[in-house]
């Protein structure tokens, strides 16, 4: 059962990516994109964590999947906006063939590896409390430094985004 | 032996040259010096050079030593060591005693034939220094020494023909003169240096030489004895490399008289004669020289007869001389060789002299009948004129007599018949055209008032003082079949030359033929141009009168391939090939570095791109050597 | 029959995507929205690798990706406001002030 749960949460996270790659309006990939992210959450709860499945499911596919829609909306893209790529598919197989190697790479040496029962365990791993006192009590620093990071990451967009009053070209149009 | 004199008589006009020269420079820049420093300094040097000679010379009559002095030395490369040291033997100061008697006389003489010139400073520069080369040239211990003189002549020959550089044939006759050098030059050096090794690097004073020839193989002194003379060849206009000196007639006379009259031609000869322990052992070479100098006398003779330069007649004269001179060095006779050296010196230099005071008086005129159209009356070059003339001439009891005559007599005496109708021939034709210049410039008739213009004391005194030389020189040496005394021969005597030994009924019937074959000519000369109609003048047409086409024949034999092939280098390999190849590599460098640059196109996905790549090269490497 | 091999390929698929996405395709958003990709199929791999060897290192690691991913999120989006703004375009061949020789 399991198992075939895997399975079609692979093909709907793979092919969610190939559609955001191949498609050329925006709005087509953000839904690709969402599709993946909720198979990857998942493929997490499959693999016992089940924090990290809510974490994705909030921060991911919640926050920063409706920021992308909505800035997709919001910049109001018309046809003509949409850059002209002419040789995407091209480049799309030419990429594949280039990341081949890695793959190899990568999976021959994962197979190396001794195997073992990924089904899922009924112990507590994965949960939030052990999780909690681990984050808490280990990486206390690492904690602190990341909201500091998202309080960065705050002011610098708020900064970034702001409308300049003092200067205007000759079209009268904001710099 | 008080040796510190010696090299002042090679300094005295080399300072006076560097002192003008400075003034010269001080002249044209800051404020005008008179002409009258020049002449001082110019008249002074050589004089200086003149008593320091004499003095020698007579100590050397006394004493019987010879003077060497050696300053410093020069180059000590391995087994290579050369001296800068003088030599003063009985050669040397012969050489330099009538060097430095009629060089101060000619110095005199152009002080008042240059005077009003602009380049007055720079004219008598120019002349010292000339004459320091000269000396260095004559006074030398060592061949590498002379040949600085060597050059040192041949520049200060090239400086003074092209003295007037406004006008470009006497640039170009300057060029011919120092180029037609240059080849003889390189033939003198590689003779030095065939010498060096065939003597087995020793070092190279002449009297080193002396002593080491026969460490030499044969063959390798006939070929240094060649190479030195082809020197020679360039230096005292034989054939084939005579063409410079009819054109460097273009220099003021004061130069033609004392560098290509007296001193700088004959060089070659004073070369010959002390390189005589080379020449007195391959005589095959010395005939050759003897030859060479035998045409080179007979074809200046033929071409002298149709020139009507006045200048360029004692030019082809000049050279006809030298030929007579290299017969008797050729042969084995150097003392003889040299004795006409000394008294052609005499009567050459007055005759150049009385050439250019008639240029002078009729405002550089140079063509005889052009002079005889509008002649003045100039009485004492006219008589010194003829005292050359009938010198050259060889009519005794004049010097040329006594020299000619004793060339001759060594031709015959060798048995080499052909060098002596050669040069009896030569002799008929000597007299012929210098008496045909004399006919013509001062006696033949020109329907016209002759005037009387003056000529100042400087030159004629000069004159004067040399037409005594041209007269008397012949007595010092005179033969025994006179009752001389061989002053010159004995003199000479280290040279080991070879000595006329006749019967006298040969040496007085030879002696008779010379003078008659010599009045046959002046005869000839006399019946044709003494009564020549100057109005209508001769031209210089047909096969002699344009020199036998020589030039011609060397400029495109010479001259233009040696052209073609500049050109041929510069057009196409210097600028086709090479520049081309050069610029093309720096600008395929350029476009390379173009092309490359475009990579930086601030694409952030190419960037990215371009990892990627890289990185999968890595994983392939990964990939092979790990062995997955 | 799911093995770490499975799931290993899942996520280099993901991952691998992730990068043709960057490098193939010129429009700024998909070129964001693959980086965000590739993000994911690393999680991926690490809760995997977290399940096999009974860690909770590698989850906690993955809480730290999805933060940053999150913070960087903010500060895309902003600057393709802007670029949005001063270009009105999305095409990011046209971005190329920073050259020095010919466009490619």
């Amino acid at each position: 059962m399991a198992d075939l749960i895997f399975i079609a949460l692979a093909f709907l996270a793979i092919g969610g990516a190939i559609a955001m790659v191949v498609y050329a309006n925006p709005m087509y990939s953000a839904l690709g994109l969402l599709i993946t992210m909720l198979s990857v959450a998942g493929m997490f709860a499959l693999l016992n964590a089940t924090f990290l499945f809510l974490v994705q499911i909030i921060v991911y596919a919640g926050a920063i999947m409706t920021l992308i829609l909505f800035i997709l909306m919001f910049l109001n893209i018309k046809e003509e906006d949409l850059p002209k790529e002419p040789n995407k598919y091209k480049f799309i197989i030419l990429g594949a063939f280039v990341m081949i190697p890695l793959n190899i790479l990568i999976l021959k040496a994962v197979s190396k590896l001794p195997a073992k029962d990924l089904s899922i365990s009924n112990t507590d791993f994965g949960n939030i409390k052990p999780l909690g006192l681990e984050l808490y009590n280990n990486w206390i620093i690492a904690f602190e430094l990341i909201s500091i990071l998202l309080l960065i990451a705050l002011i610098g967009s708020v900064v970034l985004a702001k409308r300049r009053k003092s200067k205007l070209n000759n079209k009268g149009e904001q710099l | 032996m008080n040796t510190s004199l010696l090299v002042w008589i090679v300094l005295a006009p080399l300072l006076g040259s560097i002192a003008s020269g400075l003034l010269y420079f001080y002249h044209i820049k800051k404020s005008k010096v008179s002409d009258i420093y020049f002449s001082l300094i110019g008249t002074i040097t050589p004089f200086i050079s003149f008593l320091i000679t004499l003095s020698l010379f007579l100590r050397m009559l006394d004493e019987k030593i010879i003077f060497k002095q050696q300053l410093f030395t020069w180059l000590n490369v391995d087994k290579l060591n050369i001296e800068m040291a003088f030599l003063g033997d009985n050669l040397s100061i012969f050489m330099s005693m009538f060097v430095t008697f009629v060089g101060w006389l000619i110095h005199i003489y152009a002080v008042g034939y240059m005077k009003g010139d602009g380049g007055f400073g720079k004219f008598f520069a120019y002349f010292n220094l000339f004459l320091a080369s000269m000396l260095i040239l004559v006074l030398a211990d060592n061949p590498i020494i002379l040949f600085i003189g060597w050059e040192g002549v041949g520049v200060c020959s090239y400086l003074l023909i092209k003295f007037y550089y406004g006008k470009k044939e006497n640039v170009l006759a300057a060029n011919k003169a120092f180029i037609v050098n240059r080849v003889g030059d390189f033939g003198f050096l590689l003779g030095v240096v065939t010498l060096f090794f065939a003597l087995g690097e020793v070092d190279l004073s002449f009297s080193s030489i002396e002593a080491n020839l026969s460490n030499a193989s044969d063959k390798l002194l006939v070929l240094s004895g060649v190479l030195l003379f082809i020197g020679a060849m360039g230096k005292s206009a034989q054939i084939p490399l005579y063409v410079w000196l009819p054109d460097a007639m273009a220099g003021p006379t004061p130069i033609s008289a004392l560098i290509h009259a007296a001193t700088m031609v004959t060089a070659g000869i004073y070369m010959v004669a002390r390189f005589h322990f080379l020449y007195s052992g391959i005589e095959e070479i010395g005939l050759f020289i003897a030859y060479i100098g035998a045409f080179s006398a007979l074809l200046a003779a033929i071409i002298a007869t149709r020139q009507t330069d006045i200048k360029k007649i004692l030019a082809y004269s000049t050279m006809s001389q030298l030929g007579y001179m290299f017969i008797a060095v050729g042969l084995g006779f150097y003392s003889t060789g040299l004795f006409h050296v000394f008294t052609h010196a005499f009567f050459k230099a007055m005759l150049f002299m009385g050439a250019g005071g008639v240029i002078m008086a009729l405002h550089h005129e140079q063509n005889i009948f052009k002079i005889a159209q509008h002649r003045a009356s100039l009485p004492i070059i006219a008589t010194t004129f003829l005292i050359g003339v009938i010198a050259i001439s060889g009519i005794p009891p004049f010097s040329g007599f006594f020299s000619k005559d004793a060339i001759l007599a060594a031709a015959f005496q060798e048995g080499q018949y052909l060098i002596w109708a050669i040069a009896m021939f030569t002799a008929f034709l000597t007299a012929f055209y210098m008496f045909r210049m004399y006919f013509i410039v001062f006696v033949a008739p020109n329907h016209h008032e002759a005037d009387y213009v003056y000529t100042s004391k400087t030159i004629t005194i000069p004159l004067l003082i040399l037409a005594i030389g041209a007269i008397g020189a012949g007595f010092l040496n005179l033969p025994s079949v006179f009752g001389g005394n061989h002053f010159v021969d004995t003199w000479l005597g280290q040279l080991h030359s070879k000595h006329i030994h006749m019967d006298i009924v040969t040496e007085y019937v030879l002696m008779a033929l010379s003078i008659i074959v010599a009045a046959t000519g002046i005869m000839a000369a006399h019946s044709k141009y003494a009564n020549f109609d100057v109005s209508k003048p001769e031209n210089e047409t047909g096969f002699i009168g344009n020199k036998f086409y020589i030039d011609e024949i060397y400029d495109s034999l010479f001259v233009q391939p040696t052209k073609a092939l500049s050109t041929f280098i510069d057009k196409i390999v210097d600028e086709k090939i090479i520049d081309a190849f050069i610029m093309n590599s720096s600008i395929g460098f350029v476009n390379i570095g173009k092309k490359v640059a475009m990579i930086q196109n601030a694409n952030v996905r190419f960037y990215a791109a371009f990892m990627l790549v890289g990185m999968t090269a890595v994983f392939i490497y990964l990939y092979i050597t790990l062995g997955l | 029959m799911i093995s770490l091999t499975s799931y290993a390929f899942v996520s280099m698929m993901l991952f691998s995507i992730g990068v043709i996405g960057v490098v193939a395709r010129r429009n700024i958003f998909v070129i964001y929205m693959s980086i965000e990709l590739m993000l994911n199929g690393v999680n991926l791999f690490l809760v995997t690798f977290a399940r096999y060897h009974f860690n909770m290192d590698a989850q906690i690691i993955t809480v730290m990706v999805i933060s940053i991913a999150a913070a960087e999120a903010a500060i895309f989006l902003s600057v393709i406001i802007l670029l949005f703004r001063s270009r009105k375009s999305l095409d990011t061949n046209i971005f190329t002030t920073l050259t020095q020789g010919e466009k490619l």
